[in-house]
C-alpha cells in the first residue's frame, strides 16, 4: 500500500514554500494571506511538470489584474512603465518554476523538472487536484494547485550524504 | 568585475543582474548555456557566471561542464542560481565545477554573502 | 485602521528592553519596533503594534513583554558571517590549542547571543574539518536572550532561505540533509552543541572555562558601563590562554583594558592580559 502523496504534499507545506517565495521575489513585505475556497480562480496560469517516481504538475492561477501588479513587483517597475504580457508570461513562468523546483524537492527519489509553460485557462489535468492553496496578495485571488497521481510512490532511497 | 547571468528567464536576469551591479559588476545576459558559450568564445570572459540550471538548449549542467573543459577559462568562478534544491542535485552540480550554489527563492543578501564567501566582493562594497 | 505607535508607546517599549536585556535602542528606531512587533500583535489578534503596547501597559503581563523584548533583541545571522573570526579559528587558534593542550584534552568554545544556531554550528563545521577527533573533545555552548533562538539552535533545522545565506555549498551537502522543506545538520554536530538561555546582562551561571569566546555584535547594544561588566564577566569564564572573538565595529579599547588585541587576518582577535 502506498501512503497518499498529499502525505508529502500538504497544503501548509506548499503555503510555507509559496510564502517564502514571495518574500523573497516579490517583496520583503509582501505576504500571501489566505483565500477563500469558493470556485476555482480563472485567470492566466503557469505551470511545470514533474516526472520521476511520481508524475504531475504544479500550476500557478492569478486573475487578471493581479498578474499585471505581480509582474511589476517582481520586475521592480517604475510606476510609468508598462508591463507587457511577454513580461507577464515570464514572471508568471519563473514564479512556477521555483514553485515546482520547491515541491520537487519534497519528493522521494530523482524526478525532473520540466521547463515551464503558460496558458490562459487552469489546466485540469485530474479531477481532483492533489494539493490546493487558494491565497490572496494584495486582494488579488491566486491559486497554486499541485495535479497528479494522489498514491506517493513507493521509493527506497540508497543515498546516504556523508 | 564582470558576471555572466544565464538563465531563461528575463525577469530572473534582471533580478539577478540588478543585485550583481549594486555590488558593482558589470553584466551581461545570456538565455542559455549555448549563448553563454557564445559569449565566452567571443572573448568576454568574466570573473563569475550566475547559472541557472534547466535551460532550453544548453542546460546549466552542461554550461558547467563545458566551461570546466576548456583551461582558457579556469579563472571564471561558476554560481548555479536555481530552484534545483535537492541534496543529490547539489552534489551533482559540485562534482561537474560549480563552485557555489543559491537555491531559489534567494534574497540580495543570500548573493551578498556567497560573493563575500568566494573572495568576489569588490574592495570597498560593504559586505 | 491600525494606528502608527506614539512617542509615548516607543518610550515605554525602550524601556522594558532596556530594563530586561539592557539594550539600548536608538531614538528613531520605531520603524523597527513596528516592523517586529507587529507578527506579535498579529498573532494576539490586535490591530497593530500601538494596540499591542496599549495592551500591555494597561494589562502588564510578563510573558507578552518577554516575547516583546525576544522579538526586539534577534539578529538575521548568515553562517560565515564576517569570515575571518572563523579563517582565524583554523588558521591560529586551532594550531595554538593543539599545542598547549593534551591530545585529548576537551576543548569549550562559547558562542554568545546564539540566535538560531548558525554561528554555532558553523564553529563545529569548521572543527570537525580541521581537528582531529573534534566529535570527541570539542564542547560548544550556544546561549541567546530567546527562549525561541535558543530552541531553535537545538533543533538545528534551518529553512531554505536560512541555508543560502553564507553557507558554502560544500558544507552543506557535507554535514546536512533535507527533511522536508528544511535541512537538518548531522546529528554528530548537533550532539557538540548545548544551547541554553542566559542574559549577557544578568548574573552568569557556572559556565566554561572556555578557550573560545564569539560575543560578536552584541556589545554594540549595550551602554558603556554594560560593556564593560559584560567583558569583565567573560573573562571570568574564560582561559588564561583564550580567544575572545567580537563583531567587526566591537572593540574592548577604551571599554576594558585587561584584554590585549591581536591583529589575525584583516580583524582582530581578543586575550585576557596576564595578572587579571
Amino acid at each position: 500500500m502506498s501512503a497518499p502523496i498529499t502525505h508529502l504534499l500538504d497544503g501548509e507545506t506548499v503555503t510555507a514554500v509559496a510564502g517564502e517565495v514571495w518574500s523573497a521575489l516579490v517583496g520583503e513585505e509582501e505576504f500571501l494571506v489566505p483565500g477563500h475556497d469558493g470556485p476555482v480562480v480563472l485567470g492566466p496560469s503557469a505551470w511545470v511538470t514533474v516526472t520521476g517516481p511520481w508524475n504531475g504538475l504544479v500550476v500557478l492561477t492569478c486573475d487578471e489584474a493581479g498578474t499585471a501588479d505581480l509582474t511589476r513587483s517582481v520586475l521592480q517597475m517604475r510606476a510609468d512603465e508598462e508591463v507587457t504580457a511577454e513580461d507577464v508570461d515570464d514572471v508568471l513562468r519563473e514564479l512556477a518554476n521555483i514553485l515546482g523546483g520547491n515541491v520537487k524537492s519534497l519528493l522521494p527519489g530523482p524526478s525532473a523538472l520540466g521547463l515551464p509553460e503558460t496558458g490562459v485557462a487552469p489546466l485540469r489535468a485530474a479531477d481532483v487536484d492533489t494539493c490546493r492553496v487558494a491565497a490572496s496578495w494584495r486582494g488579488h485571488d491566486l491559486a497554486i494547485t499541485i495535479q497528479g497521481a494522489t498514491e506517493a510512490p513507493v521509493f527506497t532511497t540508497t543515498e546516504v550524504p556523508q | 568585475m564582470r558576471a555572466l547571468v544565464i538563465d531563461d528567464s528575463r525577469a530572473m536576469r534582471r533580478i539577478v543582474a540588478s543585485i550583481l551591479e549594486g555590488f558593482g559588476y558589470e553584466t551581461r545576459p545570456a538565455g542559455h548555456g549555448r549563448e553563454a558559450l557564445d559569449v565566452l568564445e567571443e572573448g568576454w570572459v568574466p570573473d563569475l557566471a550566475c547559472i541557472d540550471w534547466n535551460m532550453p538548449v544548453m542546460d546549466g549542467l552542461q554550461f558547467v561542464s563545458a566551461v570546466r573543459a576548456n583551461p582558457a577559462w579556469r579563472s571564471v568562478t561558476l554560481m548555479m542560481v536555481t530552484t534545483e534544491s535537492e541534496h543529490g542535485q547539489i552534489v551533482k552540480a559540485l562534482a561537474a565545477g560549480a563552485h557555489e550554489y543559491v537555491i531559489k527563492p534567494f534574497t540580495a543578501d543570500a548573493i551578498g554573502d556567497k560573493l563575500a564567501l568566494l573572495g568576489l566582493l569588490p574592495t570597498g562594497v560593504p559586505a | 485602521m491600525t494606528t502608527a505607535l506614539a512617542t509615548p508607546g516607543f518610550d515605554w517599549v525602550c524601556q522594558l528592553v532596556r530594563r530586561e536585556s539592557a539594550i539600548v535602542l536608538a531614538p528613531g528606531k520605531e520603524y523597527l519596533v513596528e516592523a517586529r512587533l507587529m507578527p506579535l500583535a498579529r498573532q494576539m489578534g490586535l490591530a497593530g503594534v500601538a494596540e499591542l503596547v496599549d495592551r500591555v501597559r494597561s494589562r502588564p503581563d510578563p510573558a507578552t513583554n518577554r516575547r516583546i523584548v525576544e522579538a526586539l533583541t534577534t539578529n538575521e545571522t548568515s553562517w560565515f558571517r564576517d569570515g575571518d573570526p572563523f579563517t582565524t579559528l583554523t588558521s591560529t587558534v586551532v594550531p595554538a590549542l593543539q599545542a598547549a593542550r593534551r591530545p585529548n584534552e576537551q576543548i569549550n568554545i562559547w558562542s554568545a547571543a546564539c540566535s538560531s544556531g548558525q554561528e554555532a554550528y558553523t564553529i563545529g563545521m569548521l572543527l570537525a574539518d580541521a581537528l582531529p577527533g573534534a566529535a570527541g573533545r570539542v564542547r560548544i555552548t550556544a546561549t541567546d536572550l530567546s527562549r525561541d533562538m535558543v530552541a531553535r539552535t537545538r533543533a538545528g533545522r534551518f529553512s531554505q532561505l536560512e541555508v543560502n545565506r553564507g553557507l558554502p555549498a560544500p558544507m552543506l551537502v557535507r554535514h546536512f540533509t533535507r527533511v522536508g522543506t528544511e535541512w537538518e545538520i548531522a546529528p554528530a554536530l548537533r550532539q557538540m552543541v548545548t544551547a541554553s538561555e542566559l542574559n549577557l546582562a544578568g548574573p552568569f551561571p557556572r559556565l566554561g572555562p572556555f578557550d573560545v569566546v564569539y560575543l560578536r555584535n552584541v556589545l554594540i547594544y549595550f551602554d558603556p558601563p554594560t560593556k564593560r561588566e559584560v567583558l569583565r564577566k567573560v573573562r571570568q569564564v574564560m582561559r588564561p590562554d583564550g580567544w575572545l572573538f567580537l563583531g567587526a565595529a566591537e572593540t574592548t579599547l577604551g571599554v576594558d583594558d585587561t584584554w590585549e588585541r591581536v591583529p589575525c587576518g584583516r580583524g582582530s582577535a581578543y586575550r585576557p592580559t596576564k595578572g587579571n
